[in-house]
């Protein structure tokens, strides 16, 4: 057990091969659906709506074969926050209504009460939702989708190509840069440096932070260049039009599923309103 | 015909404003037929690198041309054509994945020629089945060990079906493993008529090629067969490098063999024509097993230790490890990549706290909640691998005196701390205090990265590959400081994968393998368990490989034998009996 283990607890970001219904469903029809849900979930202002979407993403986490204890440990982190979020939001927006309980300046009203939990209910759907979007699409997955989905944008001539590509290579990146920053900290640690402790006002604390932060970055410099001198070797932009290996193919349950990600999110926005 | 590669007269400057800086390369001609097999060698900073950057058109010359195929590498018409002639495999493993999934970064070059997808799927397929990676196509890049990835980098250039391949110091970050392995395919790969030219630090691999060219100070100054270039010493040693130990030891063995042939430049092959005894000869007895003994400095009982525990991505890196180092004395850890070794080293200054198992240290039990890696850091110093990517300052002084100021130091005994621990590894104090940390050579940085662990005045020392990425003559130098703290009475922990350095720095080993003790003992004991350390994918030191064959073949050879020196004694005790 270690309080140097970055990658532990980090739920949320990882990708799951489980090979499941929801994996094996055409790459573009997944970042559409995800889109169309995550969506609706933001901008929805229907109580039912919201609950059917927690009820949605666990079905989701359910057919995508993944273990929901696993899942909700994701919520665990940014749970005292979100709570906090509520509590603030019931008090400060008591809006008009019946007075359930006064204390000072604070009341308490079933209005408020109703915006606390419909903010609550609307984080978790929204952390749940992405959790099973970053469980079940891997990041090739999604560049290629996107690829696709944005290759008519080339037809008008931006630059899609280099720009999906700078989304992979960052994706790339991240754990990279999470075993990069463990093994930092941890060589700084071990010459004594005070990981963790806060002590000190901000300027001493950021100071306290640059013998972890300017190797990360000259890490990182290091390393930038020599993915480019890696493509640069291979070729990349040495030819005009590039091709790829993949081909995708729209099937029926694609359709199906689709279609029935839209109606949900119609439901979701409108339900009971 | 013309050569594949025909360099002409080429001068490269990093930085042609400067005219004061000296040039990386200067004057290099040189013709690479095809289907030939070459080794680059030379000190650090001796223009490997750059030279072989031109090969390919990454670089292209202040003066002089380069031609591939008889195409010119500075027209950038060429360049395509150029870069799908010669294919490039990199140092670091990790830093040349350009994909999320291995097989879309095989495909990652064809995709750029613009070749139509059948094309491309047939190519992925046949470079990942080369490499022997195929099974592993729908993984993530990052979850493959260094030597995996390598292979999955070499596919990636293979599918651009190059004429000729360049390996930039492409085993310099592998385990014995994964170098084999690399080392394998080059030769596979020459037999089906690919061009390979290979950069390497390690003088047994450069006696394989067909050729060796050794640069030094951006000029060339050896080119020919490994017989001719490996025959003077004196001049290899001048250019700071070093013997192929099969050469050393072949030298050492004629003085007994005097009809061991003359080119003898692979272990395999000196191995090979070791004559076998005429009469059986009576085996020395193998000594009883040797206990540490003594004040214990490090014990470690049942460690277990395992990695994103409570997640589907648990794996579990070390099972019941039992350890036992006494004072002042000097402990070896073996083991490929992903053996745990890492991991035992961080569990020995309290980075990772003992989660089964008890760790103790000499003051310190690691089980007690309160102690940290805080408290415990002045008494055990960890080195990481590659220290010198953890630099923060600017100057070398700084970066020493970074540990002992977090213990508030006043100024004077600050600089007196800083000054002693400079001396310990050999770097002048006045000289190299105010000296730009990145300005300094490959075998300096190593040396302040030591330093800086000095400064906080350890009792115990854990190096993890203290030696990796140095050229020979570096390597030597600070093997010398480490062998001199040692006798101030340091307890060290090494692990590496060079049994070399283990076997003139440690005095007992600890094999690990997929995270549990695979053998214990002393460096003989160990090391003459050839069969056993070679099953474990490990390779013994060259003079106990000798020790064996010679043993098998009837000659009474001890099994303390570790290093020349040893050798040299044994050889000599039964010189009569070879004529």
């Amino acid at each position: 057990m270690s309080e140097f283990e970055f990658m532990r607890g980090m739920t949320f970001g990882q990708y799951l091969p489980t090979g499941s219904m929801i994996h094996r469903l055409d790459a573009r029809a997944r970042i559409v659906i995800f889109t169309a849900i995550l969506g609706a979930v933001t901008i929805s202002r229907s109580y039912t709506g919201l609950i059917l979407s927690l009820v949605m993403a666990c079905v989701g986490l359910a057919l995508a074969s993944i273990p929901l204890r696993y899942a909700l440990q994701g919520l665990l982190p940014p749970l005292p926050f979100l709570v906090v979020l509520a509590v603030l939001q019931v008090f400060l927006n008591p809006g008009d209504g019946e007075v359930l309980f006064q204390f000072w300046v604070m009341k308490l009203t079933a209005h408020g009460l109703f915006t606390g939990a419909m903010l609550l209910l609307r984080f978790l759907s929204l952390v749940l939702g992405l959790t099973l979007t970053t469980f079940t699409l891997s990041s090739s997955e999604l560049i290629l989708g996107l690829h696709l989905l944005l290759r008519p944008l080339g037809r008008l001539g931006l630059p899609v190509q280099d720009v999906v590509f700078m989304v992979q290579a960052t994706l790339r990146f991240i754990p990279f840069l999470m075993q990069s920053a463990e093994r930092v900290v941890k060589a700084q640690a071990s010459r004594g440096a005070p990981w963790g402790k806060g002590s000190g006002g901000p300027l001493r604390r950021a100071r306290q932070a640059m013998p972890m932060i300017l190797p990360l970055f000259m890490n990182s410099l290091r390393r930038a260049e020599n993915l480019a001198l890696a493509m640069d070797a291979r070729g990349y932009g040495s030819h005009d039009e590039r091709t790829s290996m993949y081909e995708l193919h729209f099937r029926l349950l694609d359709w199906f599923a689709l279609g029935v990600s839209f109606l949900l999110a119609a439901g979701i926005v409108a339900w009971g309103r | 015909m013309s050569p594949l590669i025909e360099v002409e007269d080429i001068t490269y400057l990093h930085d042609v404003q400067d005219a004061a800086l000296q040039p990386a390369l200067c004057g290099v001609s040189l013709q690479v037929e095809a289907g030939e097999m070459v080794a680059v060698v030379g000190s650090n900073g001796s223009g490997k690198t750059t030279l072989a950057r031109h090969l390919n058109g990454l670089l292209l010359p202040t003066q002089g041309k380069v031609w591939v195929s008889g195409l010119d590498t500075t027209i950038p018409e060429n360049r395509p054509q150029i870069l799908s002639t010669v294919g490039m495999v990199f140092q670091f493993p990790e830093d040349q994945m350009v994909s999320t999934v291995v097989e879309e970064d095989v495909a990652f070059g064809p995709e750029n020629l613009g070749l139509p997808r059948e094309e491309i799927r047939q190519r992925v397929e046949a470079a990942l089945r080369e490499v022997g990676m195929w099974e592993a196509r729908t993984r993530p890049p990052h979850l493959l060990s260094a030597g995996q990835m390598q292979r999955v980098a070499l596919a990636g250039i293979l599918a651009l079906h190059p004429r000729c391949i360049l390996f930039d110091e492409a085993t310099a970050m592998l385990d014995p493993a994964g170098r084999r392995m690399v080392m394998e395919m080059m030769h596979r790969l020459h037999r089906e008529g690919v061009t390979i030219i290979y950069i390497t630090h390690y003088m047994e691999e450069a006696a394989q090629a067909e050729r060796v060219i050794v640069l030094d100070q951006g000029k060339v100054a050896l080119d020919g067969c490994p017989n001719e270039v490996f025959a003077d010493e004196g001049r290899l040693r001048s250019l700071g490098l070093d013997m192929p130990p099969a050469v050393s030891a072949a030298g050492l063995l004629r003085e007994v063999f005097p009809q061991l042939p003359e080119d003898l430049l692979t272990m395999d092959a000196l191995l090979a024509a070791l004559p076998a005894a005429e009469e059986s000869l009576s085996q020395p007895q193998k000594p009883a097993p040797q206990f540490a003994v003594g004040e214990a400095m490090i014990e470690v009982n049942g460690l277990s230790h395992t990695y994103l525990l409570d997640t589907p991505f648990a794996h579990q890196a070390l099972r019941n490890v039992d350890m036992y180092v006494s004072k002042g004395g000097a402990q070896g850890l073996i083991g490929g990549t992903g053996s745990g070794k890492s991991t035992l080293m961080q569990h020995l200054n309290c980075l990772f706290k003992p989660f089964t198992g008890q760790v103790r240290v000499g003051p310190f039990d690691f089980n007690q909640p309160e102690v940290s890696v805080y408290q415990v850091c002045q008494t055990v110093g960890l080195v990481f691998q590659n220290p010198e990517a953890q630099f923060f300052e600017q100057y070398a002084g700084d970066e020493i005196a970074y540990g002992p100021r977090l213990q508030g130091l006043d100024r004077p005994a600050l600089r007196q701390r800083v000054r002693w621990a400079m001396e310990m590894v050999g770097l002048d104090f006045e000289e190299f205090k105010d000296r730009f940390v990145y300005t300094l050579s490959g075998g300096e940085k190593r040396k302040v990265a030591l330093a800086a662990i000095l400064a906080l005045q350890p009792e115990v020392l854990l190096l993890d590959e203290p030696t990796a990425g140095l050229d020979p003559q570096s390597r030597l130098e600070l093997i010398a400081h480490l062998q001199t703290l040692r006798k101030a009475g340091i307890t060290l922990v090494v692990s590496s994968h060079h049994m070399d350095d283990l076997a003139s720095l440690t005095d007992r080993l600890l094999v690990l393998h997929k995270g549990d003790v695979a053998m214990e003992g002393t460096l003989g004991e160990v090391f003459s368990g050839v069969e056993a350390l070679l099953a474990l994918d490990l390779a013994p030191p060259p003079a106990a490989l000798i020790a064996d064959a010679l043993r098998k073949k009837g000659w009474p050879v001890p099994v303390n034998v570790i290093n020349f020196a040893g050798l040299a004694k044994a050889l000599a005790n039964f010189s009569g009996g070879a004529r």
